[in-house]
């Protein structure tokens, strides 16, 4: 039972790591693709650490795995504003769509 | 198990290699920025599908460290983006 | 560091103290044969955060931690869901705006979570903040992404000790 619901949580990060990249690929600009990697990526690592916690072998060592996401968010959210805040500060205008100006 | 998150890490990794050369070739200076964000998410999920599929637990460590890194990182970034113009109160 | 009587001492050295040794027996793996390492680390951190992080009453509320938790959970589940399927559909699904929201929060390190914690929520990503409020860039201008902000910043409020 925990062996399947690991494997499913593991496809669906692996999903959410595919989705970021393939937003990263397609969408027009620097600020839409920071939305593609800083939620995508991150649920999806969310889901990997949760797929490993539910197997490990001791409360802690599931722990230890679940520490690292507050890491990474932490790390993803300071990127991500620093990021956008650069790209304004550079002059960078958000793409938009030509019929809805 | 084992062979799966091996195979997710493999996934992951080939997306990590697209996604880098994707934020590496801009056009922007801050798409190029972007690959900053890669290593903590991805770097860190292939760090830790490959402790588990190898049995290899002391990358878990590593995983751990990468994880504190980026998060450290990412309070520097942000707060240098911050005081960068210097006409803001902190 | 600010003077303060002995007895509240006791308690913050005690509760960080605690703090530090749960977070050794998560790092080792609750194994115990490194016991003396960690009560040197345990000591050592909790010195060190004497320096780093003085000793003085949070104005974090326990329940507040609680709410905030529950509400960016949620909610990072739901932005990861919307960004990837507007990632699969490709610019179509776009229509990205510019938007300034005004904040009313006081404290500085709230106003920061906000800004920061935005750029994990759906549809938002902070780019810039002065007084006033944030300047937001989101996804789709169809969204509700002022309301989602402003139940954003009442939980943030929650979690920095506001009564309302």
């Amino acid at each position: 039972m925990i062996e399947w619901l690991s494997a499913g949580l593991l496809i669906v990060g692996a999903f959410f790591f595919f989705a970021g990249t393939v937003g990263l690929l397609r969408f027009p600009d620097v600020y839409s693709r920071l939305h593609a990697l800083a939620k995508a990526d991150n649920l999806g690592l969310g889901c990997v650490l949760l797929a490993l916690a539910i197997q490990a072998d001791s409360l802690a060592a599931a722990l230890k795995l679940l520490l690292i996401w507050p890491l990474v968010l932490a790390a993803s959210a300071g990127i991500g504003f620093a990021i956008a805040r650069r790209a304004r500060a550079l002059g960078i205008q958000p793409w938009q769509k030509e019929d809805a100006r | 198990m084992s062979t799966l998150a091996l195979g997710v890490a493999l996934f992951l990794l080939a997306n990590l290699v697209v996604a880098l050369v994707a934020a590496a070739r801009g056009p922007t200076p801050a798409d190029r920025m972007l690959t900053a964000l890669l290593f903590g998410s991805t770097g860190t999920a292939v760090m830790v599908l490959l402790a588990a599929s190898g049995g290899v637990a002391p990358l878990i460590d590593v995983a751990l460290v990468l994880a504190l890194l980026a998060a450290i990182g990412g309070i520097a970034f942000a707060k240098r983006a911050w005081h960068a113009e210097g006409n803001d109160h902190d | 560091m600010r003077k303060l009587r002995y007895g509240t001492m006791i308690r913050f050295l005690t509760i960080r103290a605690s703090l530090f040794a749960g977070l050794w027996w998560i790092l080792a793996e609750g194994r115990s044969d490194a016991w003396l390492f960690g009560c040197i680390a345990v000591v050592a951190a909790t010195w060190a955060s004497l320096w780093l992080w003085p000793a003085a009453p949070t104005p974090i509320r326990l329940a507040g931690v609680v709410g905030f938790l529950r509400f960016f959970i949620w909610n990072s589940i739901r932005g990861g869901f919307q960004v990837a399927g507007m990632a699969l559909r490709g610019r179509a699904a776009l229509q990205p705006a510019l938007i300034v929201l005004p904040v009313n929060l006081q404290n500085d390190c709230a106003r920061v979570l906000l800004i920061n914690t935005l750029g994990l929520m759906p549809g938002t990503v902070g780019v810039d903040m002065d007084d006033a409020g944030v300047q937001l860039h989101v996804l789709d201008r169809r969204l509700p992404v002022a309301t989602e902000a402003q139940a954003l910043e009442a939980v943030i409020s929650k979690l920095f000790g506001a009564s309302s």
